[in-house]
């Protein structure tokens, strides 16, 4: 398989190296590599990378204003995070801009490789933990809905019951492959249900953030 | 209980301070009373030994309340005595022409400290009770009720009353806002502390956890070494949500109790938000899980994910391992022969909580446990 154009922005010199220095034996092309948010956000047009390894805790801006800013240049970039502390509110926040792939930075080597890998061909990559997030955020939606005037908040967006059986077992550790065989589906089957979970929470973001512009009229 | 920085009571001291200040200006009062009425009186001169005495105590009371050591029954019983021997003395320094003819008695305002003092030590009740000894004194000693007196003494029971009320709500409004303050401070010194680790400790750990991780021998097992610590230390400043104080019917957050059992080769996945429960609710939910756990790691170990879900109406707390499971006949089996074990301990304390437990297993593929809590009253 080709290599993928990485872009590695963490604020830890030692760890930026590192990583770097995986993904260029693992074949792959480190095209820019920055320690603050803004410096990605103005370098992601002229590097043009295919996937970007982001540390979410950034000196300058948060991760999720760093996310925006990358999509907002670069609207086909992947986004794969790295996080130390495992910060929930945080993460989730990041999924919600726009990440696709999550991983705690004690992943083994193995492990992040796969990730790149994965979350560059489009994949959602899930951590039991990240999966228990979004369950929550999910139900938080729903919990919302029902104290809510009718009507109100119909847009927010819903879980299937597969989905939301996909997603319980993703937190509770299971693989894709195990999850297939117990439910009786295709790998590629279970993916997409779980795909549908991120692009479902992504998209309400965006209309509320929209909703939120146009009210203050800031759209004019 | 998070202990004051201040000397205990000394929210009360500007109140004390007040009271020293009332009497004081009641006693400059009392000067002019006697000092104008003084050639009416039967003894003036013993009305000016009298003026001395309330002067004197005047100055005891004020040194004496000052210090929160003090401040007991011995001074507050002292107090009333001296105030009320001054009233009984009243009579016969005046003489009854004087009291007769409407002279107002000597002590005038200067009789309410003692009735401050008790009030701001004890609340209402004490405040209302020494009103009422002053104030029955004061009457008896003039041997009518004329209305003027009357009035003083109501006017006086009501000052003990409202002053007690407004003791106690400053002092617990005070106690408030210093456990608010030290709560505050407490997790700012957390935040600190865990941004400060996030950047250093964190990094550098899980650093040498990954570039250890290929190499053999000690090096590997350096390696590995760190990345539990990283894991236990991660769960530390991650896990556990900020103080509430200790108020013990408080709800408390369930993903903050299980925080402690997350580790390298146990997974914890919760809802960004807290999972508030009932504080013994949630401590046996989180025993039950701790249980589910260890035999986990009794039986072969390997990895464990937990699950937290909070459905609104109940909670439900998974956990699944990839140990070598049972047949589905052993458990029954096992509770037929009397041996309850683990599973049946768990089974009793979900059913003590109104919930439930459910455990399945096939041989070689692991065990899953669910346990799930209705929410009462939500």
């Amino acid at each position: 398989m080709n290599g993928v154009r990485v872009m590695v922005v963490d604020d830890h010199p030692m760890w930026r190296e590192g990583v770097a220095r995986d993904l260029t034996e693992a074949g792959h092309e480190v095209v820019a590599s920055c320690g603050e948010g803004r410096q990605a956000v103005r370098v992601i047009g002229a590097a043009r990378p295919d996937l970007v390894v982001l540390d979410l805790q950034l000196p300058d801006i948060s991760g999720v204003q760093v996310i925006r800013g990358l999509r907002a240049e670069r609207p086909d970039v992947r986004v794969l995070m790295l996080s130390a502390s495992g910060e929930q509110q945080g993460v989730l926040d990041a999924v919600k801009a726009g990440a696709t792939g999550y991983l705690l930075k004690s992943a083994g080597l193995a492990e992040f490789l796969d990730a790149v890998r994965r979350t560059a061909a489009g994949e959602p990559v899930f951590t039991p933990g990240l999966a228990g997030l979004v369950l929550g955020e999910y139900r938080r939606l729903a919990a919302v809905r029902e104290q809510a005037p009718d009507g109100t908040q119909d847009s927010a967006p819903r879980l299937t019951e597969r989905e939301t059986e996909v997603l319980r077992l993703v937190a509770k550790g299971m693989s894709y492959k195990q999850i297939a065989e117990r439910l009786g589906l295709s790998h590629r089957t279970v993916q997409n249900h779980v795909q549908n979970t991120l692009g479902k929470l992504q998209l309400h973001n965006r209309v509320e953030l929209t909703r939120y512009a146009i009210e203050r009229g800031l759209d004019e | 209980m998070v202990t004051g920085v201040s000397a205990p009571g000394g929210f009360e001291l500007p109140l004390w301070r007040a009271v020293a200040v009332f009497r004081v200006a009641s006693l400059a009062y009392v000067c002019v009373v006697v000092l104008r009425d003084a050639d009416r009186y039967a003894h003036p001169l013993l009305a000016g030994v009298l003026v001395l005495v309330m002067a004197a105590w005047t100055a005891v009371t004020a040194i004496g309340y000052a210090t929160p050591a003090r401040r007991g029954w011995p001074l507050l019983l002292a107090d009333l005595g001296v105030v009320v021997a001054i009233l009984l003395a009243t009579p016969w320094v005046m003489g009854r022409a004087a009291l007769d003819a409407g002279l107002p008695t000597m002590a005038v305002a200067w009789l309410s400290g003692p009735v401050l003092a008790w009030a701001v030590c004890g609340g209402r009740r004490r405040g209302a009770l020494a009103a009422v000894v002053v104030g029955a004194t004061d009457l008896a000693t003039r041997g009518m009720a004329t209305p003027t007196a009357i009035n003083g003494a109501i006017l006086m029971l009501l000052a003990g009353v409202v002053v007690g009320h407004v003791a106690r709500l400053t002092v617990t409004a005070g106690e408030r806002l210093q456990r608010a303050v030290e709560i505050e401070a407490a997790n700012r010194e957390r935040e600190r502390l865990a941004r400060d680790i996030h950047d250093s400790v964190l990094q550098v750990l899980a650093l040498v956890q990954r570039r250890g991780e290929r190499l053999d021998g000690e090096a590997g097992e350096l390696a590995r070494l760190a990345g539990e610590q990283e894991a236990a230390l991660r769960m530390l400043i991650s896990g556990t949500g900020p103080l509430s104080g200790d108020d013990v019917d408080a709800p408390v957050d369930l993903n903050a109790l299980l925080g402690r059992y997350a580790s390298g080769s146990v997974s914890l996945s919760a809802p960004a938000t807290p999972v508030p429960l009932p504080p013994a609710v949630a401590r046996e939910l989180a025993a039950a899980t701790g249980a589910a756990l260890d035999n986990v790691a009794r039986h072969g170990g390997g990895r464990a994910w937990v699950l937290v879900e909070d459905e609104g109406t109940a909670v439900t707390v998974s956990i699944r391992d990839e140990g070598a499971g049972f047949a589905p006949e052993r458990l029954a089996e096992a509770a037929a022969q009397g041996r309850l074990g683990v599973t049946h301990a768990i089974q009793g304390r979900l059913a003590d909580l109104g919930g439930t437990a459910r455990i399945s297993s096939t041989p070689g593929a692991g065990t899953e446990v669910e346990l799930t809590v209705p929410r009462r009253g939500s």
